[in-house]
């Protein structure tokens, strides 16, 4: 039997993105891992957000305050009832962050574009542009934080105790501790292994060889039969810096439909380096 | 053109040809196999450098010949190196702009080499973790800026333009059957975009079907600049797995200890890239006896030298006062 994900409007397809072009309260915010993509060239229309400068605080190690959001959001010409569509490169990872940063802030309306940057500039229909638009400032009121989108470190103590599904999303040799993080990456821990009673499920396997979200049946079959993901528990899930496990976060939550996943933003990074925390390795 | 006389109206003249093909040195101190001689074919000698000469001079040919570039309409490409190097100076001695796109993994030399010779230079970080659809970032960027800016940009594309391995099928393939009367048993080369394999060896297999062809590719997660281990080459298009006959995987180390063995035993001033095919064809050589081999050597030590002291140990010892 064909299913459908659980809540399929918050994905939209490039064509979809194509055909709205320019439509008035449909906004477009590419953010990227790599923060020169955006200036090389964009889907006409977008405005670039930084993840690493403009959504997380500069000083405190945390998101962006409420303020700074509206700001950055209502500076963008983004207004509350708009319809915010995030889309960025490597799959969506920081845009995905995106869509959880606005969910966070009460944004009622926010969707992905499934298969990212790529996706669009692989098809020969769809158009790229180096000019920023300017967009005309408005007075953004966000809500919030809705907490309930994040997992901050008592939580995660809770669910290692079991009960709970706990979900890591990096590389195998990252769970097993043989590394603390990709190569190259400079946000590292004071050790290496995952949190105990995590599952190791890459965030990839999330996704289809063309970069777009695997169907809802393949899913379901992949975090819930295999892995064995329990619909009925809570959920959280969680990586280095909190950027791929938004992405697995979406797919739990808003794929799958498990109504109270969270994503654990300090991740490894934080997880790692607490005193005395227990850790598995292996 | 006289090619023995060796003046010559401009650069592009000395570019290799079957009348003028680059040098095959023969492996004295360091082969074992007195059975097997084997010849390298220095592709150093070409004017700018390496093998990629021919690849970058037939892509370029074939865009002016079809009216795509001009003063204002110049060229962006993806590239480890040799491919950027040979296309900027082509380009700006014809009077086009050139941008390249190289991965941070190239070697400190080549980023230099590509400014020197006029290339405006991005340079973007090393994938992070496998992704499924990405492809590859720097050929990924380039695509965005010839699709974002297509007044200013074309691009040749390595990976994926037919002209690639027809370079190889008009030159290095013709090149080596004359070299070699025709006795060549066995062709050693490696793998990146796939244009020498796919070009030389469909040349030389219309020649003749027994000749064997035997690639190398470096072990997952290597540092060998304009190679491509088998999990990274989806991205070469121009890849024909029946134009080859064995496809050796080596742990990429030994591509710069090969190189240093060439350097120091046959006054051979070899690349990694060369080590590696070495080191795979010293291989092949004891399991197939009798022969005679070719090696395409693609380029030389010289833009390697900090990769060297990065994979010799002991090469920084003594360098400073
Ligand atoms: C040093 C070096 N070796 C080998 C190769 C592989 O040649 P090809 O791209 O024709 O497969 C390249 C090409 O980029 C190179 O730069």
């Amino acid at each position: 039997m064909m299913t459908s994900y659980a809540h399929p409007e918050v994905l939209v397809s490039t064509d979809w993105v194509k055909e709205n072009l320019g439509t008035p309260n449909i906004k477009l915010v590419e953010i990227d891992v790599d923060t020169k993509a955006y200036e090389a060239g964009h889907i006409p229309g977008a405005v670039g957000f930084n993840w690493q400068t403009q959504l997380q605080d500069q000083v405190r190690r945390d998101i962006i305050s409420k303020e700074a959001f509206e700001k950055l959001v209502g500076d963008a010409g983004i207004s509350p009832s708009d319809t915010v569509i995030v889309y960025g490169d490597n799959n969506n990872w920081f845009a995905a962050y995106g869509f959880w940063l606005f969910k966070i802030y009460g944004h009622k309306d926010v969707r992905l574009m499934n298969g990212g940057r790529v996706k669009w500039l692989n098809e020969s229909d769809k158009q790229l542009v180096t000019d920023v638009p300017q967009p005309t400032p408005v007075q953004y009121k966000a809500t919030g934080p809705h907490l309930e989108f994040r997992a901050m470190v008592p939580l995660v103590f809770e669910a290692s105790k079991g009960g709970w599904n706990l979900v890591d999303v990096r590389s195998p040799d990252e769970f097993t501790g043989k590394v603390i993080a990709p190569p190259g990456m400079s946000e590292t821990a004071q050790r290496g292994g995952h949190i105990p009673n995590a599952k190791s499920i890459p965030w990839s396997t999330a996704v289809a060889p063309d970069g777009t979200f695997k169907s809802a049946n393949e899913l379901r079959s992949i975090y819930i039969d295999q892995k064995g993901v329990d619909p009925n528990k809570q959920t959280i899930a969680y990586c280095r810096i909190g950027e791929r496990s938004s992405h697995t976060w979406f797919v739990l939550k808003y794929l799958l439909g498990l109504e109270n996943a969270r994503n654990y933003d300090g991740s490894w990074t934080e997880y790692g380096n607490l005193v005395a925390a227990p850790i598995e390795k292996a | 053109m006289d090619h023995t006389k060796r003046v010559y109206n401009d650069i592009f003249e000395m570019l290799p040809t079957e009348e003028n093909p680059s040098p095959m040195v023969r492996i004295n101190r360091l082969n074992p196999n007195p059975d097997f001689p084997l010849f390298a074919k220095l592709e150093w000698m070409n004017p700018f450098g390496s093998v990629k000469d021919r690849a970058a001079w037939t892509m370029l040919r074939d865009l002016e010949k079809r009216g795509e570039i001009n003063e204002k309409r110049g060229i962006v490409e993806p590239t480890s190196g040799n491919t950027g190097i040979s296309l900027a100076a082509m380009a700006r001695a014809r009077g086009y702009h050139m941008r390249a796109v190289v991965p941070n993994k190239v070697p400190l030399e080549k980023k230099l080499l590509l400014k020197i010779a006029g290339a405006d230079l991005d340079v973007i970080s090393d994938e992070l973790c496998p992704a499924p659809g990405l492809g590859d970032g720097s050929i990924n960027l380039a695509k965005t800026h010839a699709k974002a800016q297509a007044h200013r940009y074309a691009m040749p594309n390595q990976y994926e333009n037919e002209h690639n391995v027809q370079a190889h099928l008009q030159t290095t393939g013709p090149e080596i059957w004359r070299q070699t009367d025709g006795r060549i048993t066995h062709l050693f080369v490696s793998l990146g975009t796939c244009g020498t394999v796919s070009g030389t060896s469909k040349f030389l297999k219309s020649k003749n079907p027994e000749i064997k062809v035997i690639a190398v590719q470096p072990t997952e997660g290597h540092d060998v600049p304009g190679l491509r281990n088998v999990s990274q080459l989806g991205v070469s298009k121009l890849f024909d797995s029946s134009l080859v006959d064995d496809i050796l995987e080596i742990e990429f180390r030994l591509a710069y200890a090969r190189a240093l063995d060439l350097c120091q035993n046959e006054g051979l001033l070899a690349g990694p890239s060369s080590g590696l095919i070495f080191e795979g064809t010293r291989e092949i050589i004891m399991r197939d006896k009798k022969g005679l081999g070719v090696m395409i050597f693609p380029d030389n030590i010289f833009k390697y030298t900090s990769n060297m002291a990065k994979h010799i140990a002991g090469l920084m010892s003594g360098t400073q006062a």
